[in-house]
């Protein structure tokens, strides 16, 4: 595969365990990751749910694939944005499963994906 | 849309059933786009977006026949139709039935990895999701 200098945005705007768009967005991301493109992951609206720790959905009977996140520097992702408005609307405070997580506020939040020459949403 | 000699290329990916006007939107977006002499390298189905592969789709004659549409799109154009492996697996739909070969996969769709999704991205001007 070529050399691309392109970057991927990865949009994740649903909560982690209602559909499968959570999971099926982070296999992409890993995807893209893997195969050494650049990757950015933004969490907004009910995406921002998905950063929230200690979650426990081994009660819902799902898996928890939040615990990849943690994986996540080891495919080189590592600027993952959430957006500070969606956070919050749902009273959330700007705690995380993971460290490096950068808040932006909405107008930055929107700014910052025009860097990338792809978007996908999930 | 051309630059020079240069024509753009999409690809797109798809994550909506034959049910959804987006995929009808796709569709639309896709033939416009292969008349407008655009090169469209590939569609790759993801999620829900797999059911459009399915062989055993019978929708109401006076219902939109989004499958039927692919399959036009795939014979006159020869635009590759790329169903993710592992979505078609988690709706049903293989081309080892029983582990008999059998398959309930249209002949216009081909079964590939996610990786295929990434080489579509590299390979494309605009990557395009609905």
């Amino acid at each position: 595969m070529s050399q691309t200098d392109k970057s991927v945005a990865i949009i994740n705007a649903c909560a982690p365990f209602s559909q499968a768009n959570a999971k099926d967005s982070l296999d992409v991301a890993l995807i893209f990751g893997s195969y050494e493109q650049t990757v950015s992951l933004y969490f907004q609206a009910d995406g921002v749910y998905q950063l929230i720790a200690e979650q426990q959905p081994e009660s819902i009977q799902q898996k928890d694939f939040l615990k990849t996140f943690a994986a996540l520097e080891f495919y080189d992702i590592d600027n993952i944005y959430i957006c500070k408005n969606s956070l919050e609307q749902r009273n959330l405070p700007a705690k995380f499963c993971i460290d490096n997580v950068q808040v932006l506020d909405r107008d930055e939040f929107g700014m910052s994906l025009l860097q990338h020459q792809t978007i996908l949403r999930f | 849309m051309h630059v020079g000699n240069f024509v753009k290329k999409l690809a797109f990916v798809i994550t909506t059933p034959p049910s959804s006007n987006l995929t009808a939107t796709a569709i639309n977006m896709i033939t416009a786009a292969i008349k407008s002499n655009l090169n469209v390298i590939g569609v790759f189905f993801y999620q829900s977006g797999v059911l459009n592969g399915s062989e055993h789709l019978a929708l109401p004659n006076d219902e939109y026949q989004a499958h039927l549409e692919w399959q036009k799109i795939h014979s006159d154009f020869d635009l590759p139709l790329h169903l993710c492996a592992t979505a078609a697996e988690k709706h049903g739909l293989t081309d080892d039935i029983n582990d008999q070969k059998m398959t309930n996969i249209n002949n216009a769709f081909t079964l590939s990895g996610l990786g295929e999704l990434v080489e579509l991205n590299v390979n494309a001007d605009h990557l395009i999701q609905l």
